[in-house]
């Protein structure tokens, strides 16, 4: 038993892979956060004036809001005044050709194996990079146009496409929504926004990756994506951030919008640095993420989250219309010093609406991994429906893993089921496995890889070998 | 080939072998039949590599210090293990372990890895010998098998694995006489002049079909009595009352050497 | 909520226990909808409740004795917070030592001390803070080692709003030998219409072997509050069964904090909460795993009519180093009407690795089909609903090892109507 603990803890200590800085030029704002900030950042995107409005309104409530009370987070506390609010790399965007990206962005993409070049593009993904707050390039955008999907930055939306955002921004998540909503709903400086126009089926996956890279930056970045009447879209999010000392601060919104009969599946591989092996910087990811889906619309949540050193995030689904739909798949992995307070939330409004919940928490090293799930029927809720499954795995002595899911049912024919457990990988798979030859390592990646399967059979191909990889990387000692 | 020298293994005080000495050339067939409780899967796995034993004496595949590998180099110094309760690995697709089980073991033989497309024509092959459909692959590994079907699943992995020596650990126990017989026609179909097994047993019936070499009768952690397979229908007919009572330190301790029958 | 300077009446205490209750409450204050103990708990009427130093009823409550149920053996009858020697009998078979909570703190303080002692930075509740400064009464239940009783002893709690305050607060201590074997049934009742409600604080030792099976019956009326904490201290290879049966009041609450502190320890804790009318029904469970190799199982059913409310919040909090713990939870919901309401929170919370924990919670309505089928059989379809029903509830009462317990509750529960 000791040396398979002693195992487990060296092969947790992998280290992170994407850890390099890219020495970009960068057009930074001095620390500090005050209405001439918010004012400058509406500046520097010559917005128009009404979203200037609505950033000083978000601004005003979050001066007036207390910072959450972490119930099972240990965290430092953070200084919002020593957080930069703006940092663009200088050179203008381009957003036509790809021959046009700055040389030192193409090759921080390289090293992260997203490849930007058409030519070596996955087949069939559209991808956004937004690099720490603004938004570099966005490919095959010809393609889409064809189909009539809008896919682009959020502040060339702001620019060309305006009645859409203004009436789509804040309808999910408003303003006061929380603390950290609001801060970015304040100063959030780019993102992506999609629109996928009635009974367009998107014709290939849209993607958009975040890269943190400036020092003592905040990352607010704000995505939007629209489903109209009887459309399909499926969108996949990447994350990585440079290794730091410093605690960095990301809080994203994310809102989806999800029509009648429409579609919207959202894939996550949350990769941020998660600090060293003894807790110190790592990414603050604190992010909201909702969607609402209006008559027999669905929306799809699929995470799996390896990386940062605080995660606080609960992808959510408001069912609002009849037989809407709602589902949530997690993978939540804390090693090292990590801590995940993860989980969904799916309010059930309409009548005969579904959601379901599977959960996968991994716990390792000194990770403390927490899923928190409300699932919540209104006394309109008739026959609602709710499965969930959430599933711990602890991998050494020194983790944690916890449940608490909130289950509150207004509505007598609602079903809702809640099913829980948590294990440890048994001495009696490891030797069997290795009995057939595998090295341990080998074996408790299978073996964690195999706990997670019901959540990487919802990513599209080529994140679940991504999302596999990664795993086994966090894992093992085998990329150093 | 297997040389197994005053082998003791004991969990904390409690001794389980107690000075057990065996030989296995190449190709033979030995039976290890005995009561519950004699040391029989003990001694399984103290050739497979298990944790939690202390472990005294010699065990030696040709030559190579066993006792000393981990149980994954042991596997890939060919030994093979079938389990008696094989163990549930939920989500993990049957065909991926099986193809993760032989590439490891032939990169550390430093042969190369073999390509799905090749894996998938073993794998056909080696379901036929057990009479397994092609589903059988894409279930996870032994989970929510039943008995049969798991046994099964390990003569499948040993069909793949092809091993120097297989040591079957109750491989008929809670199997019905179909599945007896398949599972039978499976091992028998693998003997052959360089592969040696080791099948261990508490009743006879199982070596109506896989026809042994040799016989030993393990008692208290120590074989007691060797013969040939005429050995196992005395067992059948008288018990091992005979073996329990005798005085069991007069019990012959010098390693058997095999002679044909 | 008023409360009187917490000056003692009756018997003295020690004075270690002797605390000023305002300042404690200064510091934490009551709860609010942020706690999570108590985020569905109806705050407003809390807020009505008024507490005191005890008081003697002298008053004749004709009414009490038909609500009690009959149960042969040993009984303390704590009437607003005071014990009724009147309709007690406490004599006792060998090994078994029943007395009323004052005169154990006269006489032998050291018995009861850690039911007052409490740290100021555990004092985590209100309600614990009012228990300790107003609670001086009640019962203890001390059985010797070895000891293996044949008859339940019985503690009634009864709660009589009274014009100069409305709420009232019991203690009650049982302690059970090494190797012992008891059964404890705690009956909590109220008399009149009035406003008002108690507050019975519990606190079981279980020495090494030593097995409890403990029974709580709340059956307040309506209109009152009842809020019941028992807290447990489980030495090795002991065994505390608990059967609470939440019935009563228009807030009551049964709450317990169980601590497995010696190896090889069980608790199996089961109960129904069924609601009707506007019925709040809280269940506050959490086991602390805190030794290895122990075992525990929670069972709770709830079935809400009308506009009750039922919440489950269970907890299972496995420590550093508690491994071989073995812990399961489960919590159904029966929901009978459009204005009923669910709230189940069943948590987990590991800290050691060695563990094999599991979760449930369900909601939902009576079964159609089956409704259908009795139908067809020819019942009329209330009774195939009241069949139903008891029959999901009927899987509660079923742990109660005790006839006329059994007998009490299904009467209680109108199975009989059928």
């Amino acid at each position: 038993m000791s040396e398979t603990l002693r195992d487990i803890e060296e092969l947790t200590e992998a280290s992170y892979e994407y850890g390099f800085s890219t020495d970009l030029d960068t057009d930074i704002a001095p620390p500090g956060l005050n209405e001439d900030v918010v004012r400058l950042i509406s500046a520097k995107k010559n917005e128009p004036e009404w979203l200037l409005a609505w950033r000083l309104k978000a601004f005003e409530a979050w001066q007036a809001m207390e910072e959450p009370d972490w119930a099972k987070l240990q965290i430092a506390p953070i200084d919002y005044q020593a957080i930069s609010y703006w940092a663009a790399p200088r050179k203008k965007p381009v957003l036509d050709s790809m021959d046009d990206v700055d040389p030192e962005i193409r090759e921080m993409f390289d090293k992260l194996g997203i490849p930007l070049h058409e030519q070596k593009m996955l087949s069939n993904v559209a991808i956004d990079a937004v690099v720490d707050s603004v938004s570099v390039t966005t490919t095959f955008k010809k393609t889409l146009a064809e189909a009539g999907v809008i896919f682009c930055s959020f502040s060339e939306a702001v620019q060309e496409y305006p009645d859409l955002v203004r009436e789509h921004l804040g309808s999910v998540v408003p303003v006061r929504d929380n603390y950290f909503a609001a801060l970015n709903s304040a100063v959030f400086s780019d993102g992506s926004f999609c629109y996928i126009p009635k009974g367009v089926r998107c014709p290939m996956e849209l993607s958009t990756y975040f890269r943190i890279n400036s020092e003592n930056t905040g990352q607010f970045e704000r995505t939007l994506i629209v489903a109209d009447d009887d459309s399909h879209v499926s969108y996949l999010e990447g994350c990585t951030a440079p290794q730091r000392d410093e605690n960095q601060l990301h809080a994203a919104v994310v809102e989806l919008v999800a029509k009648d009969r429409s579609e919207i599946k959202y894939s996550t591989v949350q990769n941020w640095y998660p600090g060293d092996e003894n807790g110190v910087g790592g990414i603050y990811n604190f992010v909201t993420k909702r969607g609402r889906a209006h008559t027999d619309a669905k929306i799809s949540w699929t995470q799996v989250e390896t990386g940062s050193a605080i995660t606080w995030k609960y992808p959510s689904v408001i069912l609002q219309g009849d037989r809407s739909v709602g589902e949530f798949y997690s993978v939540a992995l804390s090693s090292k010093h990590q801590q995940a307070d993860t989980g969904t939330k799916m309010v059930h409004i309409g009548a005969d609406t579904t959601s379901s919940i599977i959960s996968k928490g991994i716990s390792a090293g000194h990770g403390q991994n927490t899923y928190r799930g409300l699932v919540k029927v209104l006394r309109s809720g008739v026959n609602a429906r709710n499965y969930t499954q959430c599933d711990s795995l602890l991998l050494g002595k020194e983790c944690g893993a916890h449940t608490i899911p909130y289950i509150e049912v207004k509505n007598p024919s609602a079903q809702i089921e809640h099913e829980a457990s948590t294990s440890t990988i048994g001495e009696d798979q490891l030797y069997y496995c290795r009995q057939r030859g595998m090295t341990e390592e080998d074996a408790m990646s299978m073996i964690v890889n195999g706990f997670c399967r019901e959540v990487f059979n919802e990513l599209p191909m080529e994140f679940a070998v991504e999302a596999q990889r990664l795993l086994s990387v966090s894992l093992e000692g085998s990329v150093g | 080939m297997l040389h197994v020298e005053n082998l003791t293994a004991a969990i904390g005080q409690t001794k389980i072998l107690k000075g057990l000495n065996l030989d296995v050339g190449a190709g033979e067939v030995h039976a290890i039949m005995g009561p519950n409780g004699s040391g029989k899967s003990t001694f399984a796995h103290t050739i497979a590599g298990r944790d939690g034993y202390e472990i005294t004496g010699t065990v030696t595949l040709d030559g190579a210090d066993l006792l000393g590998m981990e149980p994954e180099d042991r596997a890939a110094a060919g030994v093979f293990m079938g389990f008696q309760y094989p163990v549930e690995i939920p989500g993990v697709n049957n065909m991926y372990f099986l193809r993760t089980a032989l590439n490891s073991v032939r990169r550390s033989r430093g042969d190369t890895e073999i390509s799905a497309r090749e894996f998938l024509k073993v794998a056909k092959d080696a379901m036929d010998l057990v009479e397994m459909k092609q589903d059988f692959l894409d279930r996870a590994v032994n989970a929510g098998f039943s008995g049969g079907e798991k046994k099964r699943n390990e003569i499948l992995q040993m069909a793949i694995m092809q091993p120097r020596l297989a040591v079957l650990d109750e491989t008929d126990s809670g199997l019905d006489i179909d599945a007896l017989r398949i599972i039978a026609g499976g091992v028998n179909a693998l003997r052959g002049p360089e592969r040696s097994m080791i099948v261990i047993t508490h009743y006879q019936r199982l070596l109506d079909y896989i026809k042994p070499d040799f016989v030993h009768v393990l008692v208290d952690g120590r074989i007691v009595e060797s013969g040939d397979h005429t050995l196992a229908l005395h067992l059948e007919d008288h018990g091992y009352a005979d073996f329990l009572n005798h005085g069991l330190d007069d019990a012959p301790e010098q390693p058997l050497t095999g002679v044909r029958s | 909520m008023t409360i009187d300077s917490p000056t003692r009446t009756g018997s003295d205490l020690s004075p270690a226990a002797r605390r000023s209750v305002a300042e404690r409450l200064d510091v934490i204050g009551y709860p609010t909808k942020r706690h999570e103990a108590w985020r569905y708990a109806p705050h407003r009427t809390l807020g009505a409740l008024s507490f005191g130093p005890p008081v003697d009823i002298a008053a004749a409550l004709p009414e009490l004795d038909a609500k009690m149920p009959t149960i042969e053996g040993p009984r303390i009858v704590v009437v607003n917070g005071l014990v009724d020697t009147e309709r007690s009998d406490l004599t006792c078979p060998d090994g078994l030592r029943l007395s009323s909570l004052a005169d154990v703190s006269a006489e032998q303080p050291e018995r009861v001390a850690h039911h007052f002692d409490i740290a100021d930075d555990e004092i985590d509740d209100a309600y614990l803070a009012l228990s300790i400064a107003f609670g001086d009464d009640g019962a203890v239940v001390r059985v010797a080692d070895d000891v293996t009783l044949d008859v339940p002893i019985h503690v009634v709690d009864v709660a009589v709003p009274d014009p100069t305050r409305n709420a009232s607060c019991t203690g009650v201590v049982i302690h059970l030998g090494a190797r012992s074997s008891a059964t404890v049934i705690e009956t909590r009742l109220g008399v009149t219409d009035e406003f008002g409600g108690s507050n019975v604080r519990t606190t079981i030792t279980l020495d090494e072997g030593a097995t409890l099976e403990h029974v709580v019956l709340q059956d307040a009326p309506d209109t009152q509050v009842h809020l019941s904490r028992i807290d447990v201290t489980q030495a090795a290879e002991s065994t505390f069964n608990a059967r609470s049966f939440n019935l009563g009041a228009a807030f009551g609450r049964c709450a317990y904090n169980v601590v497995l502190a010696g190896a090889g320890a069980t608790a199996d804790l089961s109960g129904l909460f069924f609601g009707v009318g506007e019925q709040v029904l809280d269940q506050q469970i959490n086991v602390v795993h805190a030794a290895p190799d122990c075992t525990s199982r929670q069972t709770f059913r709830g079935v809400l009519d009308d506009r009750s409310t039922g919440v489950f919040n269970g907890g299972i909090d496995v420590r550093p180093g508690a491994d071989g713990t073995d812990a399961e939870q489960s919590n159904d919901n029966l929901l009978l009407s459009n204005y009923a309401e669910v709230n189940t929170q069943p948590r987990l919370e590991i800290l050691a690795d060695e563990v094999a924990c599991k979760h449930g919670a369900t909601v939902g309505q009576l079964d159609e089909t089956a409704l259908y089928y009795m139908r067809t059989r020819g019942l009329r379809a209330d009774e195939a609903r009241r069949l139903l029903i008891n029959g999901f509830a009927d899987q509660a009462i079923d742990d109660v090892g005790i006839e006329p317990v059994r007998a009490w509750i299904t009467h209680r529960l109108g199975h009989d109507d059928v």
